[in-house]
């Protein structure tokens, strides 16, 4: 079956948040400027954030009931939330090592090596 | 009464050890007050015994003359679950020794003046010393005996070890090793005895009469326990080693119970008398040990053994003590002739003295251990009494001697700061006053009569003939090497025209502190040298007792052994000899 | 007076007269140094004291005689007054041929006991200080305080030298002067009243063990004494060896008294009431029963001790018994016939002669007699008083006092060692050069006598000696001390001709001379059967006597005994007449001295004058109302003869015979010749000098030299045993050091090893394991650092590869 031809569902859904996942994923993996990391960061969890909404959701699914129900959905807002504090913490480490080194490049941000 | 002896002797026992608790609180930077207190709290401990003696209050603990029981005796429970009691008393055997204790080491307080190093940390242990001394004396439960001798132990290390002279580490560490040796025999032999005590073989007035219990009905009751009693009470000990075949059994190499522990408590008791061959920690501690504590360790330390004999490997093991009574008395003459050829050969005026106290010493054991209550003798207990009471009389002697005489050679040591007898002479021009005092003090060891030495060794020695005729004429030698070794050295030290060491211009007349610590001792030896009663009379009846209960123990019991192991003998003797007894 | 009084009067008197001197000591003790100026009131008050004494003593003699009237021994049956405490009298047939009378009783001697106080009771076993005073105690105490009052005078001017500082030629310091000292007047006289009090104890006691216990008091005062110089070394070595060589004989004496003591169980001379109403019998009638005649009779815990099977026996079978005394009579009733076989006749010959032993040290006889010569180290009144009257006769005196219990072996024993000593000592003092050694060996001498007489079973004889001696040789010695004080050196050849100058010391000295020859008119048979002379005279013709009486009845033993009395005789005659020619006549041999001789102050010369009048006056007799002898005679226990147990041959006469004019006349006449023998000799040699004393000293050099060095019994004592007894002392202090704490040391080396090797163990084993555990973890953890690289980018790979991987394989097994 063709996913195209089919009307919105889940599975729609589910495939954006998996390719904002692996955006996500790589952006994180490749970029070397911490921003970049971060965004990446923001990018998965809203990857993640999609899946719990989609699949909370009533309306897109067959049965008219959905999984997860309203859970997903406060998970979605926790996220969200978390998603904030984590960018403010991670931003002021940022700024942080900004100060003491100059540069936000993360490779160069080893100092916890073993 | 009861109550009156628990204040009274816990008080004696335990007030210098809160005494050295109080020093705690005293800075250390006032040593003369640390010392005044400390004299103060044996002086308050000799006034106390003193008390007890002559002192007829009701409200006091008193000790009565004449009778021959435990007295003043009081028993608290202490560790229930193994039948350990707090329980003191005193009789004639231990009173004595407890007023020798408290006057000796109020003496060698005031002795301890010239101490100038960590004076606060010397007092506590001094006195928790005489704590222990006092407990070991007075202490009726085996346990509490053994913590007290422990107790005792520990100070004593530490005033020879960091008080002493410069072999210090060595004496200590050799003193502190062979008493502990004896004391691991006297505890494995306490255990022994312990586990094989039971209090239900005792009849109810033996168990009152031990201090057991109170009454009968209690007695009773610990009759009838389905287990085994143990017990820690000496006195209940004593009775079941002569009225019970308890410790009989056959313990290890065909000896029974008794004689391992007769054995191993001996050993222990030895060490501390000390008797050769195990003597040689004597010398070494007290030519280290400062003059205070070598007083205290031939005033005190050294009766300890003699004491344990007596109040507990004899009554205790009588079987053993009877049949190992020749290795006790031929320890104590050996002593005798080996301490005094020793001192014959010293250079060292300390190490004469301490092997004078080796020879002396061996009286005691001979006179302990002259068992002439056998058949041979119808069981006349009256020669072995008057070797014991010569013992014990020989104890209190050498406890004023040997002392004094540890003083005298500490007076002369302070002023000129050698021992060299080949160093010394004409002191006696020098300071006439002291050295006349060190004559009538040696001339007391030397046993001239009239002086205490004398008493304890003549009757001692005129008690062993009826044992053995060997014995008697070794003991009777011994008073030409005595005179000899003894003469010698005050001729080398005293007499002659001019002091030949070092310091001779630092040699002053004797000071008013140290002539009242001679004064009193040589006083103490003329009196008891002429009226030996003034001990006898508090001694005698308990001595007596003792060896009545030995001698009547021989009689009924022991003589049936020994015709047993006769008739065994023979029986065995015939088989051997007459094949044909077999056939018949 | 009734005997009651005296029995209450007697102790106190005598007691008295004992303890002065003791309240003396203690005082000068205390306070001598501050009594008058240095210390000069010492003298008045120890003299005050024995002169009191003194007079206590004539007045408890004076009581005695009265109450107890003296008899001549040869007369009638003594008193019948006895002590109103015991009375055990026992007539029995004694059937002496030769005797005046024939016959005469045996009693008990009189005598007064008691206990002062108890030193220590066990059981029946009891140890006192009691008294037993006797006719001789009381003569001993009248002796004896009457001499020691004249010493005392004499010694208040003789020691007046130590009233101020002395300075002591004898001793040199190392800086090369002579010794400077302040004087020690007042010490002097406090031994001297500690020596009093002691030897009075000693007189005075009433056990054994008492007199034992002043037996070592009086030594320790002669100790005191000879050493008095105390910076001499020859002084202090002097009274070293006295007090040692009298302990080797105490260890005799000790072993008597164990055997005493073991076998009897009493240390009591006499029969004492006790306190309970019933009587104690003391050694002497236990030895000596009355109702058995006095015969020797082996007490009944002697004989037990050497049967302990039977008693065994018996106690064994008894022991169930409840009754205590059953065994004990049962006992008693066995005994009768071993005793009749002599058992612990042996304990009552090792009791005799350890008891003898000690007086051979007192006393010192052969072989113990080396240490008085040298005693005469100390100053001559001490020599006079200690070492020749008093203290060196306690060994006589005891002797005498236990006669009783001596065996016949035992006095045999004591017979040979006085027969020995008296020549030994007789003939060393021919060579001494030095007046006081003379002397001394001159006491050794008599003393031998005075042993032989008792010995030879002369009782009253050799105590009789005893006292007259005791006044001749103590005016011999003060005549000496006077002569040394004069001269200041105790060498006679440097002396001669001092009678001109000291006129009182010589003439005395004469009478002392003569007195101890036993000068006197020999006896002439129907005339005079006695003879007549000096106080020498009576006793050593007694002593003479009896040793020809028991010559007669043991021909080998009496013959040399007797040999040598009379042999000694003469040569005492020789040397003591060689001292006073020597000494006073003939040309001065060294004018230094000669010049400075003076006579001494009269403080010094009247206690001679007294002296020599008792020397002359002492043995004479008035019957019935005075003599030495017949008061001895009331102190005699009866000492039938005896045949020795083991020596069944030795019989002893008794010793009345020996007053038999037939044995008399001989002995007397013996004494006599060989005396004017020895006399003429010394005369010829050093009165007139026809003989050259030199040249006979050449003839016979090797007899000298022996005689001169004391026939090499010091340095035979010292290599047999002094040396060895040091050497014993080096071997066990070695064997102390090496052997024991070479053992102890070691056991702690090894144990030190021990616990080096434990340690090696626990360094490298045990906590080997311990740590290579922690190397590998380390290792391992540190092989694991690389992954952390602190790279952001590569964690994040690493979980996706990680998640990735994880994904596919719980998919692949799941699927699995």
């Amino acid at each position: 079956m063709n996913p195209l031809l089919e009307p919105v569902g889940v599975s729609h859904f589910m495939a954006v948040g998996a390719l904002m996942f692996v955006c996500g994923v790589v952006c994180m993996a490749t970029k070397r400027n911490a921003l970049g990391v971060l965004m990446g960061i923001e990018l998965v969890l809203n990857g993640a954030n999609i899946n719990f909404v989609a699949l909370s959701s009533s309306f897109l699914s067959a049965s008219g009931k959905s999984g997860l129900g309203l859970d997903g959905q406060f998970i979605a807002l926790f996220v969200i939330v978390l998603a904030a504090a984590e960018a403010a913490v991670a931003l002021a480490i940022t700024l942080n090592f900004y100060n003491n080194h100059a540069t936000v490049d993360v490779d160069r941000a080893d100092e916890l090596k073993g | 009464m009861e109550q009156s002896a628990l204040i009274w002797l816990s008080l004696i026992v335990f007030l210098p050890a809160l005494g050295a608790l109080a020093l705690v609180a005293i800075p250390s930077d006032k040593p003369d007050v640390i010392k005044l207190f400390s004299l103060g709290v044996t002086v308050a401990v000799f006034l106390a015994t003193c008390v007890v003696a002559f002192g007829g209050a009701t409200d006091t603990a008193h000790f009565e003359k004449g009778v021959a029981e435990m007295q003043d005796a009081f028993s608290l429970p202490w560790i229930k679950s193994f039948n350990i009691y707090y329980f003191m008393g005193m009789d004639g055997i231990s009173f004595t020794l407890v007023m020798l204790t408290a006057f000796v080491t109020m003496l060698s307080m005031g002795a301890s003046w010239s101490i100038d190093r960590h004076v606060k940390a010397y007092c506590i242990l001094f006195l928790l010393l005489e704590t222990g001394m006092l407990g070991v004396f007075l202490a009726l439960d085996f346990f509490l005996f053994y913590v007290f001798w422990e107790v005792m132990l520990l100070p004593m290390y530490f005033l020879i070890g960091v008080w002493g002279g410069p072999r210090r580490e060595y004496a200590a560490i050799k003193f502190f090793l062979y008493t502990l040796l004896g004391s691991v025999f006297m505890l494995i032999a306490i255990l022994i005895l312990y586990f094989n005590s039971d209090l239900r073989e005792l009849s109810a007035d033996q168990l009152v009469a031990a201090h057991v219990v109170d009454g009968v009905d209690a007695a009773e009751a610990i009759r009838s326990e389905p287990k085994a009693q143990h017990t820690f009470n000496i006195l209940a000990l004593s009775t079941m080693g002569q009225h019970t075949q308890l410790f009989d059994d056959e313990l290890f190499l065909g000896k029974s119970l008794q004689w391992w522990a007769f054995l191993l408590l001996l050993i222990g008791f030895i060490i501390k008398v000390p008797a050769v061959p195990v003597h040689t920690w004597l010398p070494d501690a007290h030519v280290e040990a400062p003059t205070p504590i070598s007083m205290i360790l031939a005033g005190v330390l050294l009766k300890m053994g003699g004491y344990g004999i007596i109040r507990i490997c004899y009554p205790i093991c009588p079987d053993a003590a009877f049949d190992l009574a020749w290795l006790v008395t031929s320890i104590g003459v050996v002593s005798m002739l080996y301490g005094a050829f020793a001192a014959l050969a010293q250079k060292d005026f300390k190490r004469l003295v301490a092997y004078s106290s080796v020879s002396h010493m061996g009286y005691v054991m001979l006179g302990i251990g002259v068992w002439s209550a056998t058949a041979g003798n119808n069981y006349n207990p009256e020669y072995w009494q008057m070797g014991m009471n010569g013992a014990m009389f020989q104890m209190i002697a050498h406890g004023i001697s040997s002392p004094g005489m540890f003083f005298m050679v500490g007076v002369i040591y302070e002023r000129v700061h050698h021992r060299n007898l080949d160093e010394f002479g004409g002191l006696f021009a020098k300071s006439p006053v002291y050295s006349g005092i060190a004559f009538g003090i040696f001339f007391a060891g030397l046993g001239l009569p009239g002086l205490c030495g004398f008493i304890g060794e003549v009757f001692v020695t005129l008690s062993v003939w009826n044992y053995s005729h060997v014995l008697a004429v070794l003991s009777a030698a011994t008073v030409i090497l005595t005179a000899g070794y003894i003469l010698w050295t005050l001729q080398r030290v005293y007499l002659g025209p001019e002091y030949k060491g070092p310091h001779g211009d630092h040699i002053t007349p004797i000071n008013g502190r140290e002539l009242a610590i001679a004064a009193p001792l040589l006083a103490l030896a003329i009196l008891f040298g002429v009226y030996p009663r003034a001990i006898f009379d508090y001694m005698t009846p308990s001595v007596n007792k003792e060896v009545e209960d030995l001698a009547g123990w021989t009689r009924a019991t022991k003589e049936s052994r020994l015709l047993e192991q006769r008739v065994e003998l023979d029986r065995r003797r015939g088989i051997e000899n007459d094949p044909l007894i077999g056939e018949e | 007076m009734d005997t009651k009084t005296l029995a209450s009067l007697l102790p106190i008197l005598l007691g008295i007269a004992w303890l002065l001197p003791l309240a003396s000591f203690t005082l000068i003790v205390l306070f001598g140094p501050r009594m008058g100026k240095h210390g000069v009131g010492a003298s008045y008050l120890a003299t005050l004291a024995i002169v009191s004494g003194f007079a206590c003593s004539v007045v408890a003699l004076g009581l005695w005689m009265w109450v107890h009237p003296l008899s001549s021994a040869h007369a009638a049956a003594p008193e019948e007054s006895i002590d109103a405490a015991r009375q055990h009298e026992a007539v029995v047939d004694h059937g002496a041929d030769g005797h005046a009378s024939g016959h005469h009783e045996l009693k008990t001697p009189i005598y007064y006991t008691g206990d002062l106080y108890t030193l220590g009771q066990f059981g029946k076993l009891k140890v006192t200080i009691s008294f037993y005073i006797d006719a001789l105690t009381v003569g001993m105490f009248a002796m004896v305080t009457l001499i020691a009052s004249c010493i005392h005078f004499y010694a208040i001017g003789y020691m007046h030298d130590e009233l101020h500082d002395v300075t002591d030629h004898e001793v040199v310091l190392s800086d090369g002067h002579h010794l400077h000292r302040p004087g020690r007047f007042h010490r002097f006289f406090q031994y001297l009243s500690l020596f009093c009090f002691s030897m009075l104890g000693l007189v005075y006691a009433g056990n054994i063990a008492m007199v034992f216990v002043f037996w070592e008091l009086v030594g320790i005062c002669s100790y005191f004494l000879i050493g008095f110089y105390i910076e001499r070394k020859s002084a202090s070595n002097a009274a070293n060896k006295a007090f040692i060589v009298n302990r080797v004989g105490d260890f005799g004496m000790i072993i008597g008294l164990m055997a005493l003591w073991g076998g009897i169980g009493t240390f009591a001379f006499g029969d004492m009431e006790e306190p309970d109403g019933t009587t104690s019998r003391g050694i002497f009638s236990q030895v000596r029963d009355a109702e058995n005649g006095y015969k020797l009779t082996i007490p009944d815990g002697m004989v037990r001790a050497t049967v302990p099977e039977v008693v065994e026996e018996v106690a064994v079978d008894h022991r169930n018994n409840p009754d205590p005394l059953a065994a004990e009579s049962e006992i008693a009733s066995r005994l009768s016939t071993y005793r009749e076989q002599h058992y612990g006749y042996w304990l009552l010959v090792i009791a005799g002669v350890g008891i003898f032993c000690g007086c051979v040290g007192k006393s010192a006889q052969f072989p113990l007699h080396v240490w008085l010569p040298d005693a005469m180290e100390g100053p001559t009144p001490v020599s006079a008083l200690v070492h020749s009257a008093t203290m060196v006769a306690a060994g006589v005196y005891l002797t005498g006092r236990f006669y009783p219990v001596f065996t016949p072996e035992a006095r045999l024993v004591i017979a040979y060692c006085g027969a020995i000593t008296l020549f030994l000592a007789a003939t060393i003092a021919i060579t001494a050069t030095d007046i006081k050694r003379v002397l001394a060996y001159s006491t050794v001498s008599q003393l031998g006598y005075m042993m032989l007489a008792l010995g030879v079973g002369g009782w009253v004889a050799g105590l009789f000696h005893l006292i007259t001696h005791a006044f001749f040789k103590s005016l011999l010695f003060l005549c000496s001390g006077s002569v040394i004080h004069a001269c200041h050196t105790n060498e006679m050849p440097k002396m001669g001709g001092l009678l001109k100058k000291m006129p009182w010391t010589g003439y005395t000295m004469l009478v002392g001379c003569l007195a101890i020859i036993g000068a006197g008119l020999p006896p002439v048979f129907g005339f005079w059967p006695f003879g007549f002379g000096l106080s020498g005279f009576y006793s050593k013709d007694s002593i003479i006597a009896q040793a020809y009486s028991f010559w007669t009845e043991n021909p080998t033993h009496g013959m040399i005994l007797f040999a040598a009395a009379a042999g000694g005789a003469s040569i005492t005659a020789f040397y003591m007449f060689r001292l006073w020619f020597m000494t006073f006549i003939g040309p001065p041999r060294d004018h230094h001295i000669y010049d400075h001789a003076h006579e001494s102050p009269r403080i010094m010369y009247l206690p001679l004058v007294i002296l020599a009048f008792f020397a002359v006056v002492i043995g004479w007799t008035w019957p019935g109302v005075w003599g030495v002898t017949d008061l001895l005679e009331q102190a005699r226990w009866p000492a039938e003869a005896s045949a020795g147990v083991l020596l069944p041959n030795l019989h002893y006469p008794d010793e009345h015979e020996s007053h038999v004019p037939a044995v008399h006349l001989v002995a007397g006449l013996t004494a006599f010749s060989t005396a004017l023998g020895g006399f003429l000799l010394a005369t010829v040699f050093y009165g007139v000098r026809w003989l050259n004393a030199a040249e006979a000293r050449q003839q016979f050099a090797p007899i000298y030299t022996f005689l001169v060095n004391k026939w090499y019994f010091d340095e035979l004592y010292d290599f047999l045993w002094v040396r060895p007894a040091h050497v014993v002392a080096g071997v066990v202090s070695w064997f102390d050091k090496q052997v024991i704490d070479g053992f102890i040391n070691n056991l702690a080396r090894w144990t030190r090893g021990l616990a080096d090797i434990d340690d090696l163990i626990d360094r490298y084993f045990v906590d080997g394991l311990v740590n290579l555990t922690a190397a590998w973890t380390w290792s391992f953890g540190n092989s694991l650092r690389g992954l952390q690289t602190g790279k952001l980018r590569q964690y994040v790979m690493l979980i996706v590869i990680g998640t990735v991987a994880l994904t596919i394989i719980i998919n692949f097994a799941s699927a699995g």
